[in-house]
């Protein structure tokens, strides 16, 4: 980044006020540092120039150094030297210039934004020429495109189902799956289609049949009352409610078979629903050989009426609203609630205002509701009028602001309705986002931090020993720098960096595996997958950390626990007691991934001022600084290679997080490790 | 290359008046170059770069902040930074124009190494009472472990800020005064030939 290169030479000098402070002499810089200030001359100031870029006819200039803030990127990469023009000395795409000074404005500033006017494809193609993703789109234009990215997915989904009917499905496997299907579907087959017409049928009839079943059909012969013609016909109502519950019945046994998930789908609405139509049937069955309590069996008919509901099958509409009205679930709520306070206030005056009336109709104040009510929502029935002229003033009050109660909420729940959806959607989708932000930013962090680690250790490596080969690629100025200033403050302190990974986690047992294998735990450092993982709990109920035969549940644990913290803390291994070899044990771990000894003497001298200051600190009677919690007092488990995941998590936010130590770390530090001991 | 116009730092306004924001432009790049080490194009280009990160032409301490992050990734740079951010802010007025910024730039990079010291005595004493006391030290150390963030190995904790300044300390006032005084500091810290190639190390070109 070029801007922040920028200001590293304000962070190096200021950083000379640590000098007094540190604890190490610090490195010699990475470069001949020019004396008494002479300035340097153009060509190593910034290795920077500019370059052209013809897209289309038109002409971007730009440093290179913009180009190279996002490396991997098609114009960071060398990959623009695929499109090099040598005869006019510039870079030539033919590729929408218009697109393209977007792009190349995100170079320039570190944002993305997408313009409105631009087709959501032709864009998104552009994006993946240039090797860019979506995802750092900033956030004024996000959602926009977020929008608009999705209109279009559900264009091309729409598409992509015409298309799709006239091609063969997947076979299912098994007749389970096929019915499932033909349930959820109907489309997919004729025999699917039968059957949801089929059922729908029945429910209209069944729901016909009970409302024909009270409409009065003449007069019984025997007692000269008019009966309905449930009772007139009422074998034939009979049989023909028998054959609906014989269907559902049926239809909801298969449904039921066929579920994948058994649990789920009796717990689901829809199987309440046809659990509840078809019930009243059996228990009436049963209660009418009992010939008992015919008063319950008439009321459990009513239950009879929830038939329609099974209708929500066969309607998307229903659905969506039945969808809806559980998301407003809140503003109805507070309808309702406003409602009821209103009631309450209207009926309370009205009845003592018509309280003086003789034989008056407001007996109470409940049976004042009933005239609030009716009044407030308009109707007017009637049938209860305040005499009084308190009363009539009451009344006149209550129905305007009856009006106004009523009228108001509706439109703001409606409107409600649209919002909420239209949130909760983009809520998620922008706790996604933030998420995977985070994540980036995380992930940033953690490479810049292990970039200067692996550096660090190759410039031990090719300290040791001059005649590996060392890798050839050149590290820039800008880098050499930024991590001679990052090793500058490890040597004021007297800490060393550490590379986050999953093998903070795997710890002891990686250790073992360390020494045998320096380089190629060097050479995986360069992955970009690396997750700040913590699982605390490893710590303690892991005997077994040392020998890393937990590595596999560590793993499967992490996924769970990602969601706790971010904070990585690994333990060193400790040897059993006594301080005095926790020195030994430090340069132990910091030993075992070198290949030769010579390097041994390099580390006692890094870490022999450890010794004097670590006795009290790992002094394991002194209570913790609950307080300081970022702090603990624990050993990080400096410089152990990788042993890498390479899958990425989600990650939290912020710092702040750390963890409490438990108290049994004893455990740990007091465990030997014979391993450590023999590389001593 | 821009040229800078003459124009005396002034403060902008905003049309409507909503939102004020203040503007510095700084003075000529000539007058900058007679009045710092730096030559014009070195001005430039540290001007390019703070233009980048600052446009409003101040630097305030949440820029540092930032700055300082995103050199050391995991630290809590807000103590370092503000350290120095005092020791930038020549008027302390709680904002650092880019005059200010060079100058002191000037200083770090190009300076005599007794100019250096005198900026290391005046990032310690955070009081500015002309003397510094094992509290300046705790401050100051303090600040830099900090900076490590919590990726560091071995962890350090309070007790380790403490004895790292009781060290430093003892080490500097050889006398146990209790306090040091420029003099004092500026003679130590010369004496010790370490101490003035590591300062020298860190000079960098821009």
């Amino acid at each position: 980044m070029a801007s922040v290169a920028a200001w590293l030479p304000f962070a190096r000098a200021a950083a000379i006020g640590w000098v007094p402070l540190a604890k190490n002499p610090l490195p010699p810089p990475p470069f001949r540092v020019p004396t008494s200030g002479a300035s340097p001359s153009g060509n190593d100031r910034r290795c920077d120039e500019k370059i052209i870029i013809n897209v289309s006819g038109r002409r971007f200039e730009c440093w290179r150094s913009t180009l190279e803030k996002y490396p991997d990127s098609l114009l960071g990469s060398n990959e623009k030297e695929f499109f090099y023009d040598e005869d006019t000395r510039e870079y030539f795409f033919d590729r929408d210039p218009d697109v393209f000074r977007v792009i190349l404005n995100f170079y320039r500033t570190g944002k993305l934004h997408y313009p409105k006017h631009e087709c959501i494809a032709a864009y998104d193609e552009e994006l993946a020429f240039f090797g860019i993703l979506p995802d750092i789109i900033g956030d004024c234009c996000y959602e926009d495109y977020r929008d608009r990215k999705r209109e279009n997915n559900e264009r091309l989904i729409d598409d992509r189902l015409h298309e799709d009917e006239d091609k063969a499905q997947p076979k299912p496997q098994s007749i389970r799956e096929t019915m499932w299907r033909a349930f959820e579907n109907p489309q997919v087959s004729t025999m699917a289609s039968v059957f949801y017409y089929v059922t729908g049928f029945f429910i209209a009839v069944s729901v016909i049949a009970n409302v024909l079943d009270t409409v009065s059909c003449g007069t019984d012969p025997e007692t000269g009352y008019a009966r309905t013609c449930g009772e007139r016909f009422s074998r034939q109502f009979f049989c023909l409610d028998t054959a609906c519950v014989m269907i559902f019945t049926v239809e909801y046994f298969l449904r039921l078979y066929a579920a994948p998930d058994r649990l789920k789908f009796i717990r689901s609405v829809m199987s309440v629903i046809d659990v509840v139509a078809i019930m009243p049937y059996y228990i009436g069955l049963f209660m009418h050989q009992k010939g008992e309590v015919s008063g319950a069996f008439v009321t459990l008919r009513v239950f009879r009426v929830f038939r329609i509901f099974k209708f929500s099958r066969h309607s998307q509409g229903l659905r969506v609203l039945g969808y809806t009205l559980k998301s407003c679930a809140s503003e109805l709520g507070f309808l309702l609630f406003s409602l009821t306070m209103a009631i309450i206030i209207f009926a309370t005056v009205m009845y003592y205002a018509e309280k003086s009336v003789v034989h008056t109709k407001f007996t109470s104040i409940p049976a004042a509701f009933w005239y609030t009510i009716v009044t407030m929502t308009t109707l007017g029935y009637g049938d209860i009028v305040p005499k009084t002229w308190a009363g009539k003033i009451v009344g006149g009050v209550c129905s305007l602001s009856g009006v106004l109660v009523i009228a108001l909420p509706v439109p703001v729940i409606v409107s409600n309705f649209s919002r909420i959806y239209h949130q909760s959607q983009r809520a998620d989708k922008m706790k996604a986002q933030r998420k995977a932000r985070q994540t980036r930013i995380r992930l940033a962090r953690n490479a810049t931090s292990n970039a200067f680690v692996a550096a660090k250790r190759r410039h031990e490596q090719y300290l040791d020993d001059p005649d590996i080969p060392v890798d050839k690629n050149i590290v820039n100025p800008f880098e050499l720098q930024h991590h001679h200033l990052l090793r500058c403050l490890e040597l004021t302190t007297d800490r060393e960096f550490v590379e986050m990974g999953p093998d903070a986690l795997m710890g002891g047992g990686a250790n073992a595996v360390a020494g045998a294998h320096p380089t190629t735990g060097i050479a995986r450092l360069g992955s970009p997958a690396r997750q700040f993982i913590l699982n605390r709990r490893k710590w303690w109920c892991c005997g077994d950390r040392m020998n890393n035969t937990n590595a596999t549940t560590n793993e499967e644990e992490l996924d769970e626990e990602l969601g706790d913290f971010q904070l990585p803390l690994s333990l060193t291994p400790r040897a059993s007691g006594s301080t005095g070899h926790i020195v030994n044990i430090n340069t132990t771990n910091v030993i075992q991934h070198r290949p030769s000894s010579a390097s041994v003497q390099h580390n006692v001298v890094l870490h022999s001022t450890i010794s004097e200051s670590s006795t009290n600190r790992f002094d394991l009677n002194v209570p913790f600084d609950t307080d300081d919690r970022i702090l603990g007092r624990r050993k990080t488990n400096s410089l152990t290679p990788v042993q890498e995941q390479g899958s990425t998590n989600d990650l939290l936010n912020d710092d702040s997080h750390t963890t409490t130590i438990p108290t049994s770390h004893s455990d740990i530090i007091h465990r030997p490790t014979t391993d450590d001991k023999q590389t001593v | 290359m821009d040229e800078y116009s003459s124009s005396v730092c002034y403060t902008d306004f905003d049309d409507d008046g909503l939102e004020t924001f203040k503007r510095y432009k700084p003075r000529s790049l000539d007058e900058l170059a007679s009045r710092t080490k730096f030559s014009k194009k070195e001005i430039q280009l540290i001007y390019q770069g703070f233009k980048q990160e600052c446009p409003s032409g101040i630097v305030n301490e949440e820029t540092f902040k930032h700055i300082y992050g995103q050199f050391f990734p995991f630290a809590d740079t807000s103590s370092y930074a503000h350290l120095v951010f005092a020791t930038f802010d020549l008027r302390a007025s709680g904002c650092v124009t880019f005059e200010d910024f060079l100058l002191c730039l000037s200083t770090l990079c190009r300076g005599s190494i007794e100019d250096r010291l005198r900026w290391i005595f005046t990032l310690y004493d955070t009081k500015k009472s002309g003397k510094l006391t094992q509290e300046d030290f705790y401050v100051t150390i303090r600040a830099v472990y900090s900076l490590l963030g919590n990726v560091s190995s071995p962890r350090y904790d309070l007790d380790t800020i403490r004895e790292h300044t009781a060290s430093v300390f003892q080490r500097f006032d050889k006398l146990h005064h209790g306090y040091i005084t420029m003099q004092d500091f500026m003679s130590f810290c010369l004496s010790d030939q370490t101490m003035v190639q590591s300062i020298d190390g860190l000079r960098t070109t821009v």
